[in-house]
């Protein structure tokens, strides 16, 4: 729990937070043959440091993969994280005291800051706070899923599917249930006589409004809107959209908006975070996140999104697809794809591998072995040295080669690679309130510039 | 021009049949593409769209589907005209693939799961292609063997393969190189960086975009002179979105065939198509130039669609949503679709279906308030206040 | 805000006194009415009646014989008569028991039989998958594998060993039914709960903060039983013709009514020419599975959820 971790991570600046998350990992452990064993484990989510701002609207954006679902999912309680702390009402002075706690060793600890370790966790920290406020907490965050289809159960009556919360919490029931009911159905833009029908007699959007007010039940305080609208028409999903915002204002709540739509995104978000192979890479207000991102894979999210108006940068675009997030690549996790990765990004002998097989697969083939003494270090063999030479070449005046310890050697028909290591990218504060894990941002304060170091990484072989 | 079209839909209605009635899919819908053209079928779920992309490969199931009336006419060259809903079973099959060819919303639905790339590929070279395929091994197609011919087709069995390859060795080593590099080149040429490995993989270890320049070669495979994509991009993520029509219009320019997107997104429509044909309830109810309906939509629906998109301009909150959902198609009343949701709607709307009415060269629009009283024999007070068409002032 | 097509609807359903009770009920008698669309399904669901009506009204259909019932009449005088003859409608067998007797009085041992074994094996088999596909891990394996003990020998040649070993009588062959027959419901349930918990209702039940127990009672089991359902009606059928070959083979008591054993009863006249008694007792074993065979297509047709929704 008191690992060391970065010191600045995560916080909402001057506001109280409804939850924050700290280093939450969600691994799914892979398991092989006949015995079941453990040979790896998916990376989900890995290390998310995250704080939503009370009354607020963040939206956690990402393509399908990178772990917002499930980040989602760990935050309503459905999915148990596997590392990491979660805690409930921080205010902006407590986020900063878990910060500067968690990077001490609880036998270091001053007295006092033990007591306000003691008190913090106690009274805020899920699974370790009091069951009464585990309880609370439920009934504060609740969830509105994508697929109004399959969220309602189809053998239920829409009165007993939005006033479920209410049995559960507050045993209500007859006359009384059926009043709340009806309550809730107006508050959500439907009517008393919607109250006795099943789900499938209700359209696409009146099943998601259906869905809101089993959400809005309880008075919750925060609320996360998984995709919610992306089943949906454009027209219906504007009515969607216009009904969270009214009822955010009429109730003060807090939203996680999570989606792939960054035209919505847009809209809807005061803050977004950008989520990337199970991290976030990027979190900001919105406004300035779309105007100058501060990370390669936010800028290139913007520019692909299709606009009604102005031209499309088609400059920034990632090469090659997703990598296995059971083995994520070192240092920052984008790099393999990167337009402007550099020497200093994470390099290492799987990329070497991959890289060669997708550029190169003539080359690739006369590999014969590769002996790996660890994650930066190989020695690749080939039949013949004309072949290792082929691949040093290959190599050379890439991107790849700038990153290694030192050059690579031909012993023979093998070659020796040796990459430096590097640290896994995380997320700091580069600007007011603006958050990048971009290695070659943070050294810089800005995005760095695409033309440049375009040649560095030249498209060989393609 | 007239003489320029390649394909000719013309008062095209489906219907489907349920037990509560007729679902009136596609209601009277007409438009031509010509050749080279990229023409986008815009509109929400329901309104037709698919059933009419359908309806031109003859790919509605009958029953319950049904074609009531209406022809789409092909214009095969060389060949005269072919009306595809008249045609026989055979003239259809050899249209399917040959001429016209379909990609779909997921591409991971569509390839055989337990075949691999190259393999399915090879199939659709082998029932398209023979000839080509021979001619490249060295053997003349007028004298090829059964053996050979079968083999080139893909048709032959694991015995008569293995036997062939035995006894004459050098001759299928020629065969499967040239079927080989016929799906090699048309994967290279979707932009696949490795098409020799990923001929050997299998769907289940590709992604989605790659799945989906898959489809794409084997769609184009054979030069067909139209292309439908139905969704092309909907189940990919947006970094791919982008690239996977930039490709389509690559592939586009290179072969000169024409296009037919079918989607309910109007920003990729902006940028990849060159008319609009906009879809509501079974009903063409607007059509022009893309970047013209878009930047100046007429009817009352084009203009809700566009107004619904989310957009950092609009204050939040304030989407201009289109209220109510789509009616229903089953047995549908005599009048204006768009009616119940339409801030215009009037007496008049509520007694006709409106027709599509030429309001500008390029530009037709099916609503009443660009007709008059009338033309329609109604009187003027039941007419919805006329629009003013202000697209030749702003241009 | 407008809503849509459904306030059109509200317009010509009066709402008030309506109950949610009478709502789920109609709701309930619209798919009965939907399977009564299928000829087939009426058919087979005729003669179900038909069989009850007998099993039912057995004692005035045949004056039941003293002491036991389920014994047929012996008509020393008329053995092997064929059937009109002496007032035997259906004929004699070889020891004098009257068929028509030995059909009507079997009817009953038949829904006795399928009744227990299909409501014993039902209830176990659920039980026994539910608990496996909530619980999950161990568990789950542990039961699964002795499941797959179970599937992995042949229905038949079980029952017989069980059936053999108990000893012959005709609640062994009950008993030896329902050792079998449970690991199916087992197998089914166990597969589609699990598909069930995926749905987002289950989550969404979740979240809401409900017992597990009631997110099974209230979610999970109610999605997960349409296949339970079908194939216990397809089981009422199957279970007759296993038992029936059981006492064919003589495992059920010498003499009973047992549709089966009056098949058995009447193989030896076979080859004489003696068709009727092996004829009409096998004619009734038929009937019935092909009975609920046939409601259980067309229960599957309406339940399927694939068809179910629109």
């Amino acid at each position: 729990m008191t690992t060391a971790s970065s010191s600045s991570s995560l916080h909402t600046v001057d506001t109280d937070s409804v939850v924050t998350l700290n280093d939450v990992k969600v691994h799914y452990p892979v398991k092989e043959g006949a015995l079941q064993r453990v040979t790896g484990h998916v990376k989900a989510v890995d290390g998310v440091d995250l704080s939503i701002a009370r009354g607020k609207t963040l939206g956690l954006v990402g393509e399908s993969g990178c772990g917002k679902t499930t980040l989602g999912r760990v935050i309503s309680g459905l999915v148990a994280p596997t590392g990491g702390d979660i805690w409930m009402d921080l205010s902006a002075q407590q986020q900063l005291d878990v910060n500067r706690l968690r990077g001490v060793n609880e036998a270091e600890m001053t007295a006092q800051d033990r007591q306000m370790w003691k008190d913090l966790t106690l009274n805020s920290r899920l699974g370790s706070m009091s069951r009464e406020k585990q309880r609370q907490y439920r009934r504060n965050c609740q969830v509105v899923f994508q697929d109004a289809f399959s969220s309602l159960n189809p053998r239920q009556l829409v009165r007993d599917i939005v006033g479920r919360p209410l049995r559960v919490h507050e045993q209500t029931s007859g006359a009384e249930l059926d009043k709340k009911v009806i309550e809730l159905l107006e508050r959500v833009g439907l009517g008393a006589e919607h109250l006795l029908r099943f789900p499938h007699q209700f359209s696409g959007g009146q099943r998601q409004r259906i869905s809101i007010a089993r959400a809005l039940a309880l008075n919750p305080e925060f609320v996360i809107l998984d995709e919610p609208t992306s089943a949906l028409d454009v027209s219906v999903q504007a009515q969607i959209l216009n009904l969270l915002v009214d009822l955010q204002a009429e109730m003060g709540l807090t939203y996680l908006f999570i989606t792939h739509d960054l035209g919505v995104v847009q809209h809807m978000a005061d803050h977004i975070a950008v989520m990337y192979l199970g991290q976030i890479v990027e979190y900001g207000p919105t406004d300035q996140v779309f105007d100058s991102p501060l990370h390669p894979y936010s800028r290139v999210l913007r520019d692909s999104n299709p606009s009604l108006e102005g031209e499309r940068n088609r400059d920034w675009e990632l090469s090659g697809t997703v990598p296995n997030p059971i083995e994520p690549p070192h240092g920052c996790r984008l790099h393999p794809r990167c337009p402007v990765a550099a020497a200093g990004c994470g390099w290492s002998v799987s990329d070497v591998m991959s890289r060669t097989e997708e550029n190169s697969p003539v080359i690739f083939e006369t590999i014969k072995t590769v002996d790996r003494s660890d994650d930066y270090n190989a020695q690749i063999n080939f039949e013949n040295e004309g072949d290792a030479q082929g691949f040093v070449s290959q190599l050379n005046g890439s991107v790849i080669n700038e990153s290694m310890h030192r050059p690579p050697e031909v012993r023979g028909a093998s070659v020796k690679v040796s990459f430096n290591e590097v640290s896994d990218a995380s997320l700091e504060q580069i600007q007011d309130g603006r958050w990048s894990s971009c290695i070659r941002t943070q050294e810089r304060g800005t995005l760095p510039d695409l033309n440049k170091s375009q040649q560095v990484n030249g498209k060989e072989g393609q | 021009m007239s003489q320029d079209w390649l394909l000719k839909v013309d008062n095209l209605s489906v219907r489907f049949q349920s037990r509560g009635g007729d679902a009136h899919a596609v209601e009277g819908v007409s438009f031509e593409i010509q050749r080279g053209e990229t023409l986008a079928l815009v509109g929400e779920t329901g309104c037709g769209k698919s059933v009419t992309a359908r309806s031109i490969l003859r790919l509605v199931p009958e029953p319950p589907g049904k074609y009531v009336a209406g022809s789409i006419k092909l214009n095969v060259e060389g060949k005269g005209v072919v009306d595809i809903l008249s045609a026989s079973t055979k003239e259809v099959m050899a249209i399917r693939g040959e001429r016209i060819s379909m990609i779909f919303q997921d591409p991971g639905k569509a390839l055989n799961p337990s075949l691999t790339i190259g393999s399915q590929l090879a199939e659709v070279f082998g029932q398209h292609r023979v000839e080509m395929i021979l001619e490249s091994a060295g053997i003349e197609p007028a004298r090829a063997s059964r053996a050979e011919k079968r083999i080139a087709k893909q048709r032959a069995s694991f015995v008569q393969l293995r036997f062939f390859q035995l006894t004459r060795r050098s001759k299928a080593a020629a065969l499967q190189k040239s079927i080989d590099d016929a799906v090699a080149r048309s994967l290279a040429d979707t932009g696949i960086p490795n098409p020799r490995k990923i001929m050997k993989s299998y769907p289940h270890e590709l992604s989605g975009g790659m799945k989906q320049r898959v489809m794409i070669a084997q769609a184009l495979a054979c030069d067909p002179d139209l292309l439908i994509a139905d969704e092309p991009t909907t189940a990919l993520d947006v970094t791919i979105q982008a690239r996977i029509l930039e490709l389509i219009q690559d592939m586009q320019k290179r072969r000169g065939m024409a296009v037919l997107y079918i989607t309910h997104d109007l920003s990729i429509v902006r940028e990849f198509a060159d008319r609009i044909a906009v879809m509501y309830a079974g009903h063409i109810v607007e059509t022009g130039p893309a970047q013209e309906v878009l930047a100046n939509p007429q009817h009352p629906y084009t203009n809700g669609l566009l107004g619904a998109i989310p957009h950092r301009r609009t204050p939040r909150g304030q989407l201009a949503a289109i209220p109510g959902s789509v009616p229903q198609l089953i047995d549908p009343p005599e009048q204006c679709h768009f009616a119940s949701r339409c801030q215009w709607a009037a007496e008049a709307c509520l007694g006709h279906v409106p027709q599509l009415h030429t309001i500008q060269p390029n530009r037709k629009v099916a609503c009443f308030r660009f007709e008059e009283a009338e033309s329609l024999s109604v009187a003027k007070t039941d007419m919805p206040i006329p629009a003013e068409i202000s697209g030749e002032a702003r241009r | 805000m407008t809503t849509g097509p459904g306030s059109k609807k509200t317009a010509q359903s009066p709402t008030p006194k309506k109950s949610a009770v009478t709502v789920k009920w109609a709701r309930r008698l619209e798919v009965g009415r939907e399977v009564l669309r299928n000829p087939l399904t009426v058919i087979g669901l005729t003669i179900i009646f038909l069989f009850l009506m007998m099993a039912v009204f057995a004692p005035l259909l045949a004056e039941p014989n003293q002491p036991d019932p389920y014994q047929s009449p012996r008509d020393w005088s008329n053995i092997d008569s064929p059937p009109g003859v002496a007032g035997h409608v259906l004929g004699t067998d070889s020891t004098g028991g009257d068929v028509l007797y030995g059909i009507i009085w079997g009817s009953r041992l038949s829904l006795q039989l399928s009744v227990t074994v299909v409501l014993f094996t039902l209830v176990f088999g659920t039980m026994v998958g539910s608990i496996a596909a909530m619980r999950g891990g161990r568990i789950d394996n542990l039961l699964m594998r002795i499941v797959d003990v179970f599937l992995s020998i042949p229905e038949l040649i079980f029952a017989l060993a069980i059936a053999a070993v108990l000893g012959p009588s005709f609640s062994n062959i009950i008993l030896a039914l329902a050792a079998v027959f449970w690991v199916k419901y087992a197998r089914i349930i166990r597969g589609e709960i699990i598909k069930v918990k995926q749905a987002d209702y289950v989550a969404a039940a979740r979240v809401v903060g409900d017992s597990s127990w009631n997110i099974y009672r209230k979610d999970v089991l109610p999605n997960a039983a349409t296949p339970l359902i079908v194939q216990a009606t397809l089981d009422m059928g199957n279970v007759v013709l296993i038992g029936a070959t059981l006492s064919f083979i003589g495992l059920a008591q010498a003499g009973l009514t047992e549709w089966g054993a009056l098949v058995s009863a009447g193989q030896s006249g076979l080859l004489a020419g003696e068709w009727w008694v092996s004829t009409f007792a096998g004619l009734a074993i038929v009937l019935w599975a092909l009975a609920f065979n046939l409601v259980g297509d067309g229960l599957r047709d309406v339940l399927d959820p694939k068809t179910e929704g629109r």
